[in-house]
């Protein structure tokens, strides 16, 4: 045996990884940098030439990051919300307000152990929480949060949202099928049942809103209801709203139509014998489809991302930070420090019990929130995209806390009333809003 | 105490009878045959003027020499509970009709009875064990039931071990033959 | 899909690793590894065309307790239904013939938990009678008053209940607010605040006290509100309501002959309650009424119940103009042996009928103890309540029969 070879003998794991990897990296490296080199051109020309590959790209990175974070913030809600209507005070030790509890669930989720019951299908088993994940995410691409910040612009943009978001029943269809579970399959069946039922009415319901707008793009029909809250689609639509926010609330499995996973009959439906990350896939999944569900009743019913008024008094701030020249370097480097100390003085002054470095602290997050308030006022001034945002979060968050609201307040309905209110009220309801608004364009002219 | 319904119930059961209607603070108590349960029974249910339409308890009661089967009764006739005691079954082989004809609601009743005396009751279409395990062999409220004998007799010995040989070193065969020869 | 047939598999005994077990994993089929026993079994047992088992509990999460229920469904409907029971059994009336009197009591206090009084009054008035003892009116007084706290609060959580079953997240919190009231001043009596050991052979444990008085002062005040309020959470409810109405209908004739007491009883129309149709106590004395209804379906049920919290208000309010002076416990020798005896003493519990018979041998033990309960009464009816309906529809009817484990075990 070699020196090398006996060197080598004698390292430890790591030190046999670093060993291996690190020349790797580092002719890796090398070739990456001398491909842009010689091809850098190229590569920057084609990439222009097909920038919707690009924008692609970017908007499907956005969207998986953004769902998360979403499903977080909405579990929370749900968490907190609840509990203050049920006179408890819910999450409270992680995070200002218990925030970052959510957070700890998802870590906690993707730690333990992700089990493989005995007798299961394990593909159909495996794959079924990522089609369910994937179905409600890919919905995210089509919806317009801001004038410029979307995933794409399809001319059938509904259309796609509805093709793709029928996809998550199979993957509930494959989860409940392949538990090797009865209760697994009985909420499967049902979340079939459930869902084909209900997309119906919710497809016709918005048949109305295409009829109005003349198109299928969601931006398209954003644009439409531009102007005064007058022209939203829910004064125009007032029975397309409610047949498509019933059945919005189906689709999402939400109370009171929750029965795939309805804990007091089938323990968790077909979420019985996930753990684990893949549990996690279906409760993101979920929470995701209520986000989604609100943000497009807001899209297509409430405007979307435009504003219910208009601002009656116009600011406009004319602000050139290039003008101060060297001030605003000493500004920059004062105003910190300064603005910490004004804001920690009148606590330090006021409660004499309080150690000096607690009011520093209080002055600088202060400060911060200050500078922040600053920042996004600025934005919102300036950025059209913007206010579009803050407009279109504003009223999405509302509708979802309407759906938290609506599971801290009602029962369950019952497996036979739900297919019988699909079928015998909302199928009919909805064909006559189509005839309706149908006949009224014919008659009116638009 | 209703002695009208003592009057009553001598005079109409007074054959049947085992024994003489006792009464005492608000109960009338009558002691029959298992033989003639079914008839009395039904007579107190449907006759007009005795209505017992309520069966407010069936309980099994092991009396050290022979088995009973106690039924209280309501009626809206009378303000005592009348108790009916079925006496004098044998203890090896304690039978008597079931009353689930008349009342529905006295099935569990009766195999709670089975269950914990071994009392069987005839025309009871579901008399399996109610609270012990379908294996179980012995009937715990008997005043024979010693608890020891029966934990050791039941299935569930060989199944999971008892404490004794539970570890490993204890559990060597010499050890095994050892505890079964009652060392 | 896998294969459906059982898979088994052989691995070593945790126990002795000499052993070798076979065991089936994956489905497990509820279906007993031996011959049928009965005529009952073998037909339950036996499945139809398109039918398969549902093996709910005992560990379930809305079976109330620790009970197994085998479902036999075809699709969502439940064709037929088998209660399993045992997995609670503690054997109580074993343990109290090989108790004194006195201590007897304490063992009755857990059998149905949220109403723990109800499981001692029997037992304490069927011992009394055995020993002609009588009791004083104060403490009798006491009794009624703490009883019937008592049955409000086991009302309050029936509601929570009803609605955790049918998916209603809320009710079971804010009835549990009240429940915690009333639990808290039988707290400040007693000195427990869900077993009490507080009726005792003669009287209770201890006279009323300050923080109890206070407490219940404050509570009445604003008693009728509370309840008034829980009960808007779900009375107007559209789809409860419609949950509710025509599920698990049962007729008058039949809740006779399923022996079924209490406000299931009521609820079919039929006027039975024991504190009227065979008094005790000081109820004769009291001004209240028996609310009943006709319908006998679950709404009937769940509607009764609140009836009868207001009537317990009105008694509450009674007991406290009527509360007389004088001791709370009869004179008794410290070591008690009744002559040789029976007695059968029911109360209206929550529940229904609460009753119990006791032999004495003239010893210091009773010489048999029988338990009769109403939630084991209630709990074989589900079986005739339930085919027909559906899967979610079980957990309700079963919830509106309001059966509490720890009694149905005993």
């Amino acid at each position: 045996m070699t020196v090398v070879g006996r060197a080598w003998n004698r390292l430890s794991l790591p030190g046999k990884l670093f060993f291996t990897l690190a020349p790797l990296l580092l002719v890796t490296t090398i070739a990456v940098i001398a491909i842009l080199v010689i091809f850098g051109q190229l590569i920057v020309d084609f990439l222009a030439a097909n920038l919707p590959i690009v924008r692609f790209v970017v908007a499907v990175t956005a969207v998986l990051l953004m769902s998360v974070p979403t499903a977080f913030l909405i579990i929370y809600m749900e968490m907190k919300v609840i509990a203050l209507m049920n006179l408890r005070l819910g999450p409270d030790r992680v995070g200002p307000y218990g925030s970052l509890l959510s957070v700890v669930h998802g870590l906690k989720v993707l730690m333990k152990e992700d089990f493989t019951p005995t007798g299961v299908d394990s593909i159909v088993f495996t794959l079924a929480p990522v089609v369910v994940y994937l179905a409600s995410v890919m919905s995210l691409l089509v919806i317009p949060f801001a004038p410029g910040l979307f995933g794409q612009d399809l001319n059938v943009g509904l259309l796609y949202f509805f093709a793709v978001g029928g996809l998550s029943v199979v993957g509930l269809l494959m989860a409940g099928w392949s538990s090797f579970n009865k209760y697994s399959l009985l909420g499967g069946l049902r979340s079939a049942a459930q869902i084909i039922s209900y997309e119906i009415p919710l497809t016709l319901s918005v048949v109305g809103v295409l009829i109005l707008a003349g198109t299928m793009s969601l931006n398209q029909i954003v644009l439409d209801q531009r102007g005064s809250f007058l022209d939203w689609f829910a004064f125009k639509q007032p029975l397309g709203l409610l047949i498509f926010f019933i059945a919005a609330t189906a689709e999402a499995n939400r109370t009171p139509f929750d029965l795939t996973e309805a804990d007091s009959e089938i323990v968790a439906g077909f979420a019985t014998e996930y753990s684990g990350m893949r549990f996690g896939f279906f409760f993101f999944a979920e929470y995701v489809n209520v986000f989604i569900m609100s943000a497009l009743i807001v899209s297509l019913f409430f405007g979307g991302w435009t504003a219910p008024f208009d601002w009656p008094w116009p600011v406009h701030i004319e602000l050139n930070p290039g003008g101060l020249g060297i001030g605003l370097l000493i500004l920059l480097a004062v105003a910190p420090v300064v603005g910490t100390l004004v804001l920690a003085a009148p606590f330090w002054v006021a409660r004499s019990s309080m150690p000096a470095w607690q009011a520093l602290i209080i002055g600088f997050v202060l400060l911060n929130l200050l500078i922040g308030l600053g920042l996004f006022a600025l934005a919102f001034l300036g950025w059209e995209w913007v206010v579009g945002l803050f407009w279109f979060l504003g009223k999405t968050y509302g509708f979802v806390f309407t759906f938290v609201w609506m599971r801290g307040t009602l029962p369950r309905v019952r497996i036979d009333q739900l297919m019988g209110f699909a079928w015998k009220w909302l199928l009919p309801a909805s064909l006559l809003n189509l005839f309706v608004t149908a006949g009224a364009v014919v008659v009116l002219g638009r | 105490m209703d002695r009208a319904l003592r009057r009553r119930l001598e005079a109409r059961f007074g054959d049947v009878l085992s024994g003489p209607v006792r009464q005492r603070h608000d109960e009338t108590e009558i002691r029959i045959g298992p033989a003639d349960l079914t008839v009395v029974m039904r007579a107190l249910h449907d006759e007009p003027d005795l209505r017992f339409r309520f069966l407010a308890d069936l309980a099994g009661v092991d009396s050290g020499s022979a088995m009973q089967v106690v039924y209280h009764l309501w009626s809206e006739t009378t303000p005592d509970w009348l108790r009916v005691i079925a006496d004098n079954l044998p203890r090896d082989d304690a039978r008597i009709p079931s009353v689930t004809f008349l009342w529905k609601g006295a099935e569990w009743m009766e195999r709670e009875a089975y269950d914990m005396f071994g009392i069987t009751f005839e025309g009871n279409r579901d008399l399996r064990r109610i609270y012990m395990p379908p294996d179980y062999t012995s009937f715990p409220l008997r005043k024979d039931f010693f608890l020891a004998d029966d934990a050791a007799r039941s299935p569930g010995a060989g199944v999971r071990h008892m404490e004794r040989t539970h570890s490993p070193r204890n559990a060597t065969p010499a050890a095994v033959v050892r505890q079964a020869k009652g060392a | 899909m896998a294969t459906s047939a059982p898979i088994s598999r052989r691995r070593a005994s945790a126990d002795d690793p000499r052993v070798i077990l076979e065991e089936q994993v994956g489905v497990f089929e509820p279906v007993p590894p031996f011959p049928p026993r009965t005529e009952r079994e073998a037909e339950f047992y036996t499945l139809g065309d398109g039918e398969m088992f549902l093996n709910m509990g005992p560990q379930h999460p809305s079976t109330h307790g620790v009970l197994r229920v085998v479902v036999k469904i075809n699709g969502e409907v439940v064709t037929d239904l088998d209660p399993v029971l045992g997995y609670l059994h503690r054997g109580v009336e074993k343990l109290c013939e090989n108790s004194d009197y006195h201590q007897a009591i304490c063992y009755l206090d857990p059998l149905e938990y949220v109403s723990a009084l109800f499981c001692e009054w029997p037992a304490v008035m069927a011992f009394e009678k055995l020993m002609d003892v009588t009791v004083p009116r104060r403490a009798e007084y006491i009794r009624v008053l703490s009883g019937e706290l008592l049955r409000i609060a086991s009302h309050a959580l029936f509601m929570g209940w009803m609605a955790l079953d049918l998916g209603g997240l809320t009710p079971i919190l804010w009835s549990f607010i009240e429940r915690d009231e009333i639990v808290e001043m039988l707290g400040a009596l007693t000195g427990a605040r869900m077993l009490f050991n507080y009726y005792r052979i003669g009287g209770v444990n201890g006279d009323l006290n300050h923080e109890f008085m206070s407490r219940l002062g404050d509570w009445m005040t604003r008693a009728t509100e509370q309840h008034d309020a829980n009960v808007r959470l779900l009375n107007e409810n559209e789809i409860f309501v419609r949950r509710m109405r025509d599920l698990g209908r049962v007729d008058r004739e039949t809740a006779l002959r399923m022996c079924m007491t209490g406000p299931n009883l009521r609820a079919t129309g039929v006027p039975f309650d024991v504190r009227r149709s065979h008094p005790y106590s000081v109820y004769p004395e009291l001004d209240f009424d028996i609310p009943t209804r006709d319908e006998g379906d679950c709404l009937a049920r769940y509607l009764l119940r609140l009836d009868e919290v207001k009537q317990s208000l009105r008694i509450i309010d009674q007991c406290l103009n009527q509360m007389p002076d004088g001791p709370v416990m009869a004179k008794l020798p410290r070591l008690l042996r009744p002559r040789p005896g029976r007695a059968y003493a029911a109360v209206e519990s929550p529940r229904g009928q609460y009753a119990n018979y006791a032999i004495s041998d003239g010893t210091d033990q009773p010489f048999r103890l029988r338990i009769h309960d109403p939630s084991f009464i209630h709990l074989q009816s589900v079986g005739l309540l339930m085919p027909g309906h559906l899967i979610a529809d079980t957990m309700a009817v079963m919830a509106s029969l309001d059966p509490i484990m720890g009694g149905v075990d005993k």
